[in-house]
């Protein structure tokens, strides 16, 4: 038992670095329609702005480097946002789906090289001051407890309380209420004075500072290289099972992937062969795709012939 | 009752032409719209009733012509800043944000009421608490007054048409506007479900004095409730008088039976 639930804890605790990651996707997809293939490119964006300031800090100011470097970071993806909104988005208002996904893969390798150019293509590492030394849980109940990496233990903190927030946001209050209208009908939204480029505006800040505490995390856990774009394709298969527009959808999405993956690793992987962790995800998806295509929390589309 | 009375001119709306490609909708067509008056306007499918509504809300920019609100003549407007300065609707094919309750449709319609900043709000702060309960009694009067009192926090998604009609109508009235333009707000109902609309309707007129665009099929409905009828046919207006004159018009007479043209 000790075993299974140690892989299980930390493979849901993998999971919930996905889930930050899908819930970047969701919360543009939700407002917008469009799906942002610049998500992950955000996330590295994030990574390296934020690891290359606080590297230029930390001398000088020692741990206040992390949430100075945090805020400063916060504020590049805002502005991002607006330059997004502004040169793309407005230009291609009222364009098909597939003309504004087109734009975000554009974006996608703008950013990736712009960012490498800008803050450099090393690998970097942001360091959140927290102890390496595992922690040990329920030693009283198993032997030798369950070991837990304390980066893993904060993401999921941190991601629970960006959760709570967002979804008090989304619920009860005004921009909330305008957001998801926004997500519902464009039109009607228009007709009762939501302005659609006020609207776009607010979900890309938010998904740039969602995808700020993702490459903050994830950063932190692998050190702020290119791959950490891989990363984010990994959200593909989280939305699929969880649902393109529901934010605990990405959630759950990713708590399963997560654990699933370590779990068939270990358990299936001698016989099978070593690796499932690297596709287990994508073959999930697409089961969930042949059996139900909406995923597990999305709205299921009915036609009316 | 003095305030009630037809006033002066709302809305001004002279020589508007609007074309999709090589399709005409709209071709030089003028009407005046004055303060309180319901003004219906009618004609057979395809005469471009919603166009014209889509272009005094700004969806639609006509390419020909001048529209006057207020006095003011106005350039290419957004629907948003339509919103904003008094122009409400509801749509022919319901636009209600299918997966809010009733509540927070009709809140949506407070939208531009509400005045918090963005920040105050994330953080949930003092005054937006403030304001979201003051704007709550607000939309819970006009839940009263729609009588729709047993579905505040149903998904509107899960209701029938003819209720969600009449959110809709909820929503439009939260913002309390001065123009408010109704895209057939009876189609697919059942008779008691049209006297109802009906009565909501000319309650609004009666109670808040709102000027009113009605688009509508049912010659019955609009010869019953409306002060002047409006008639299109083919992009062009035939018939412009008191639902009296309209109905011994000719012209109308015979786009209504299929004449050929």
């Amino acid at each position: 038992m000790g075993p299974f639930l140690e892989i299980l804890i930390g493979g849901l605790l993998t999971g919930v670095l996905y889930s930050l990651v899908a819930l970047g996707f969701v919360l543009i997809f939700k407002a917008s329609g469009v799906f942002n293939f610049a998500q992950g490119a955000m996330v590295l964006f994030a990574a390296l702005a934020m690891a290359r300031l606080q590297e230029w800090m930390a001398p000088s100011l020692g741990w206040v480097s992390f949430p100075v470097a945090l805020l400063a970071t916060a504020a590049i993806m805002t502005a991002l946002a607006f330059a997004i909104e502004r040169l793309v988005l407005r230009q291609l208002i009222n364009q098909e789906g597939i003309i504004l996904f087109m734009a975000t893969i554009g974006i996608t390798y703008f950013l990736d090289g712009f960012g490498q150019t800008i803050w450099g293509s090393d690998i970097y590492r942001i360091d959140l001051f927290l102890s390496k030394d595992p922690i040990f849980l329920f030693e009283s109940v198993f032997e030798g407890g369950i070991l837990v990496d304390p980066y893993e233990l904060m993401a999921a903190l941190i991601a629970g309380i960006l959760v709570a927030v967002l979804a008090v946001f989304f619920q009860t209050t005004r921009v909330g209420r305008a957001l998801r209208a926004v997500a519902d009908d464009h039109q009607a939204a228009q007709s009762v004075g939501i302005p659609l480029n006020y609207i776009w505006l607010i979900v890309w800040t938010v998904a740039g500072l969602v995808a700020l505490v993702a490459g903050m995390m994830w950063g932190a856990k692998l050190g702020v290289q290119f791959s950490l774009t891989l990363v984010a394709l990994k959200a593909l298969p989280v939305l699929i099972l969880g649902g393109f527009t529901s934010v605990p959808g990405a959630i759950v999405g990713g708590l399963i992937i997560g654990a699933g993956e370590k779990l068939a690793e270990v358990y299936f992987g001698s016989t099978i062969g070593g690796g499932i962790e690297n596709w287990f995800a994508y073959v999930l998806a697409l089961v969930f795709l042949l059996f139900r295509p909406q995923g597990l929390f999305g709205e299921r589309i009915i036609e009316r012939v | 009752m003095d305030a009630k009375r037809i006033g002066d001119v709302l809305l001004k709306v002279e020589d508007i032409s609007l074309a999709f490609g090589g399709v005409r909708a709209l071709s030089e067509i003028s009407f005046e719209l004055r303060q309180h008056e319901m003004l219906a306007i009618i004609g057979p499918n395809g005469a471009g009733k919603s166009s014209m509504l889509n272009c005094i809300n700004g969806f639609y920019h006509p390419q020909q012509g001048r529209i006057t609100y207020k006095g003011v003549t106005r350039q290419a407007m957004r629907p948003h800043e339509a919103a904003a300065q008094g122009i409400a609707r509801t749509f022919q094919n319901i636009a209600l944000f299918r997966g809010m309750s009733t509540l927070d449709n009709i809140m949506t319609g407070r939208n531009l009421k509400m005045r918090t900043g963005l920040l105050a709000q994330a953080l949930y702060w003092g005054p937006a608490i403030k304001e979201e309960i003051r704007e709550r009694e607000a939309v819970e009067r006009i839940i009263d007054f729609l009588e729709i009192q047993a579905i505040r926090k149903t998904p509107v998604g899960r209701l029938p048409y003819g209720l969600q009609k009449r959110v809709e109508l909820g929503r439009a009235l939260a913002a309390e506007p001065d123009l408010l333009l109704l895209d057939e707000p009876m189609a697919g109902m059942n008779l008691e479900e049209k006297e109802d609309m009906c009565r909501f309707i000319l309650d609004v007129k009666e109670e808040f004095g709102t000027t009113i665009v009605l688009i509508e099929h049912d010659m019955g409905v609009v010869m019953d409730i409306s002060d002047r009828v409006v008639v299109l046919d083919y992009g062009r207006k035939i018939a412009d008088g008191s639902p009296e004159e309209v109905k011994r018009n000719q012209a109308v007479i015979d786009a209504y039976l299929g004449v050929s043209h």
